[in-house]
């Protein structure tokens, strides 16, 4: 029992970053209609630019969560300046196509600049641990999911109660019409973008914290994708309840398949590709995901 | 819009539109003997490397820029095709002309697989779809112990009886024979009724179906031809470099495979060929700027796997923002001046 509690506990501490990525996929995604393949990528430069600012230069850890959460927005608004304001309304594989690359290249500067070793973030919650009820906790993950669940109470009052958060909405529901309504459309896609690319480096920096700085660590990114899918790619509340199915289903295969050999074949290392075994399924069966709508549409 | 009018369909279904097209073809030809004894070895693998590209390369522009279903896990069919040929040369001792086609039949095989839910699926859930296939591909590679994981396997040399190949000179007359042929069929493809039909379906897929082309069956089917490309390519490209790890055939070799097609032309053969040759060509010339460089500055080599990332990346966002129809339209654009010059149009 105590076994389960603990594996339900990290798994929705990693759960808690899936469903900050894939709410920042969802954002982009509901009001652009772009599918930023490039937010791990984003998450990383995040990672690496707090890891820059806390480890390297010795700056306070909260600051330089501060420093990167603010560059990242700079980072959101630029790459929506010079790329995706051109792109809005082209076919959806160039889009797609113009994420992925930008994700390569967001990659190459990151091994250029920091190189591709592994890092370590130094942060107040590095190997502190809780321990409560004979369970131990990591300290990193209750801040982790703590935090997590603040932001997403912020984004859904942000996104129902202000008057900037309702014209995000009408623009994601609407664009054309949200135009005539007097809502400046390419400012608001600019917002958007740059609240995407904040969630991701926030999500990176949670992500460095339970684990290591690295170039590898933008394939967390695709894998928030499942998240995304399976909670619908348009609604938060899915992005967010897909993002901790993930990191729960995720925990468990790691915990409880992790060893086991089949023919010759060796389970290890299951979590890499728990999430995307969820994409499949959840594609084969329900596309629309679990709160989407689902578009009647044959062909 | 070329000034080129056809009066009869069978001049429009030539697979020779004009006299010139054989004059290229036979300066090819004659280029492609003659050129293993004027270049060296070094040249000879880069036309190697560049021969196999353009099988997959093919493949890939079938479905992406013929059918219009987007793919991210090209590498994935690519890695079938040669941990097919590996194992079945390898382990069971099936001779290289067998091997081939049964590689090629294997990532056909997966590759329908795949295409089933295509009929459900469009656009960036599909690209979803491949992505996650792909990656599930590449963790049975590293986790089964068939495949030897990421210890890699050794491949056996192309041999036909007793006769071996084994210098660059004779890979490159096998490989251009192969990328030839792919080439004609292709070419062949693309003016056949299939290749009509997968170009329906891009354009307008309700307005096929309308039109009496069965969807199911195409869409599915460019699947299994475009993964019957990869597959050979990954077999040649095992059979060539005689090693294979699943980590070379990883999610940046599909960004590769779509970066050639992106940037000489969705939809074309001719597009696939020059995007095949550009994209593998690009970090040939990094290694050698870098070499230029060295003596200078000479922590550059250790930046030449990020430059090529890099690189590929830029290529992909600028031809999509600038020239979305590749080399083949900046081709077109160039030829189209020179045959009305000194006129506009």
């Amino acid at each position: 029992m105590e076994k389960i509690l603990e594996v339900l506990f990290s798994g929705a501490s990693i759960g808690a970053i899936y469903a900050l990525i894939a709410l920042g996929f969802v954002l982009i995604f509901k009001s652009t209609g772009i599918l930023n393949f490039a937010q791990g990528e984003l998450c990383m430069i995040g990672a690496f630019i707090c890891y820059q600012f806390a480890t390297l230069l010795n700056i306070p850890y909260i600051l330089s969560f501060l420093i990167a959460i603010a560059l990242g927005a700079l980072l959101g608004s630029l790459i929506d300046l010079l790329f995706f304001r051109r792109l809005v309304g082209e076919p959806i594989y160039s889009t797609i196509m113009v994420t992925v690359g930008l994700g390569s290249i967001l990659t190459c500067f990151s091994g250029l600049i920091w190189g591709h070793d592994v890092y370590a973030l130094r942060s107040p919650f590095m190997n502190k641990t809780v321990s409560a009820g004979g369970m131990i906790f990591s300290q990193a993950s209750l801040y982790t999911i703590g935090i997590s669940i603040l932001l997403f109470a912020l984004f859904i009052l942000f996104f129902n109660r202000s008057l900037l958060g309702v014209a995000l909405k009408g623009t994601a529901e609407d664009s054309d019409t949200a135009g005539l309504m007097g809502i400046n459309v390419k400012k608001m896609h600019m917002i958007i973008w740059a609240i995407g690319s904040t969630v991701a480096v926030v999500a990176g920096v949670f992500l460095a914290e339970q684990s290591f700085v690295q170039t590898s660590m933008s394939h967390t990114g695709i894998k928030a994708m499942s998240a995304a899918i399976l909670g619908g790619m348009e609604s938060l509340p899915g992005a967010i309840i897909g993002g901790f199915i993930v990191g729960i289903v995720e925990s468990f295969a790691a915990n409880y398949l992790s060893g086991l050999e089949m023919a010759g074949f060796h389970f290890g290392d299951i979590k890499d590709v728990v999430a995307f075994a969820i994409m499949i399924i959840v594609l084969m069966i329900r596309p629309h995901g679990i709160f989407g709508k689902e578009e009647v549409k044959r062909v | 819009m070329s000034g080129s009018y056809k009066v009869s369909y069978k001049e429009d279904m030539a697979i020779f539109q004009n006299l010139w097209v054989k004059v290229w073809l036979i300066i090819f030809i004659i280029l492609a003997v003659f050129s293993p004894i004027l270049l060296n070895r070094y040249q000879l693998s880069i036309l190697n490397e560049m021969g196999i590209a353009t099988i997959g390369a093919l493949g890939l522009n079938l479905l992406i820029g013929y059918t219009g279903q987007l793919s991210l896990g090209h590498g994935a069919f690519l890695a079938i095709g040669a941990y097919t040929s590996a194992l079945l040369t390898g382990k069971l001792g099936i001779p290289f002309f067998l091997s081939l086609p049964l590689s090629g039949l294997m990532a056909s095989l997966l590759g329908l697989v795949v295409g089933i839910p295509s009929l459900r699926l469009k656009g960036l859930y599909l690209a979803l779809g491949t992505l996650a296939f792909a990656f599930i591909v590449e963790y049975i590679l590293f986790h089964w112990d068939l495949t030897q994981g990421d210890l890699g396997m050794a491949v056996k040399r192309i041999g036909i009886g007793d006769y071996v190949i084994r210098s660059q000179r004779q890979y490159f007359y096998l490989i251009m024979a192969f990328a030839t042929f792919a080439v004609i069929c292709t070419k062949n493809l693309d003016r056949s009724k299939i290749g009509r039909s997968f170009k329906a379906i891009r354009d307008r897929d309700i307005a096929a179906e309308a039109m009496g082309i069965p969807l199911a069956k195409y869409k599915v089917m460019a699947f299994g031809i475009s993964a019957f490309y990869g597959g050979v390519a990954g077999c040649l490209m095992a059979h060539y470099n005689r090693w294979i790890v699943p980590g070379s055939f990883d999610i940046s070799l599909s960004i590769a495979y779509i970066a050639m097609i992106i940037i000489g032309g969705l939809g074309t053969v001719l597009g696939s060929v020059l995007g095949a040759i550009l994209i593998t060509g690009v970090p040939h010339g990094i290694v050698y700027v870098v070499d230029l460089l060295k003596g200078d500055y000479p922590a550059l080599s250790g930046f030449i796997i990020d430059f090529k990332l890099g690189i590929f990346g830029l290529i992909i966002v600028l031809t999509l923002l600038f020239e979305p129809k590749g080399l083949f339209g900046v081709y077109q654009r160039t030829k189209v001046y020179f045959k009305t010059w000194p006129f506009k149009y």
